[in-house]
């Protein structure tokens, strides 16, 4: 079985629907948004153990390159179709400027630190 | 400011745990979750952690009260930034609402860390800060703050529950494809 399982077909989405998807902003993006999702959830099953298990930084760092590149040639369409969608939804809901200030305000560009141990 | 915090275990590997994120919702615990829309993804690729900024449609179910003084409408939503950093073995969600922001900041951080003695269990942290926005009337700011911090020990307790239900039956899209050839 190949490691990342092909999930642009129907009868992949057929297959994935025993684990319930939550629905979109709007109804509009909710088949857009089940597509990336899939795809994303397969492509991240076969990116998190192997980083995690990778024994060097040399082919950790190897491994994500190989793995960025395999996210962008199978999911990168499906996520801007989606992406493209749900913008469109944020912006006709009214929430493109409560978006923007809470970005400005607290941006998370990185992880916070860990909690303290008691 | 009130603070909320918990602290536990998820009798689950981080690793699945951290897969789970993504399967949180729905689920029958936490109904109030309407929609969940991924913002922005990116991948470090010098460090390997994905950030994931997420917009969550929440159904509140507000006292008279509140809609009353608010005018709230029935959805909020909230913004969700999110790290998984694969070489720290560390994931944590950082949760702030943008509906009814001009009133109160609700700022709610999770993490999940693997527990130091027992490997195959996860620590959960969660913290939360709520603060009424400066301005606000002392009283409303301190009733507001109060049933906040009321709702999100209400909502923490589901959260834990549900999330334990989604860890205990998600399937991954190999584990379903493996099922449903069996």
């Amino acid at each position: 079985m190949p490691l990342v399982p092909r999930v642009d077909s129907d009868v992949a989405d057929s297959r994935l629907s025993t684990t319930a998807m939550s629905s979109s902003l709007t109804d509009a993006c909710t088949p857009l948004k089940t597509k990336y999702d899939s795809c994303f959830n397969a492509w991240f099953e076969g990116y998190l153990e192997p980083v995690v298990s990778a024994t060097s930084d040399e082919q950790r760092k190897a491994l994500q390159k190989a793995k960025a590149e395999e996210y962008e040639r199978n999911c990168g369409a499906m996520w801007t179709d989606y992406r493209d969608c749900v913008q469109r939804a944020v912006a006709d809901k009214g929430l493109t400027q409560l978006l923007e200030d809470a970005r400005k305000e607290n941006p998370m560009q990185n992880p916070p630190s860990p909690p303290t141990k008691p | 400011m009130h603070f909320f915090s918990q602290l536990f275990q998820f009798e689950h590997p981080w690793l699945h745990v951290s897969h789970g994120i993504w399967y949180k919702y729905p689920n029958p615990y936490c109904a109030h979750v309407a929609s969940v829309d991924v913002l922005d993804r990116s991948v470090n690729p010098e460090t390997g952690v994905v950030r994931t900024e997420r917009i969550i449609g929440v159904r509140q179910n507000a006292p008279a009260w509140v809609i009353k003084i608010l005018g709230c409408t029935p959805d909020t939503y909230v913004r969700e930034v999110s790290f998984v950093d694969p070489v720290t073995r560390h994931t944590s969600l950082t949760t702030v609402n943008l509906s009814m922001s001009q009133y109160l900041t609700v700022l709610e951080r999770i993490h999940y860390l693997p527990s130091a003695d027992k490997p195959d269990t996860t620590e959960f942290h969660q913290t939360a800060e709520i603060q009424a926005a400066r301005g606000t009337w002392r009283a409303l700011a301190e009733r507001l703050e109060r049933w906040s911090v009321e709702r999100i020990s209400q909502n923490a307790q589901a959260g834990r529950e549900g999330f334990e239900h989604v860890l205990r039956t998600f399937q991954t899209p190999s584990q379903a494809i493996e099922a449903s050839a069996a």
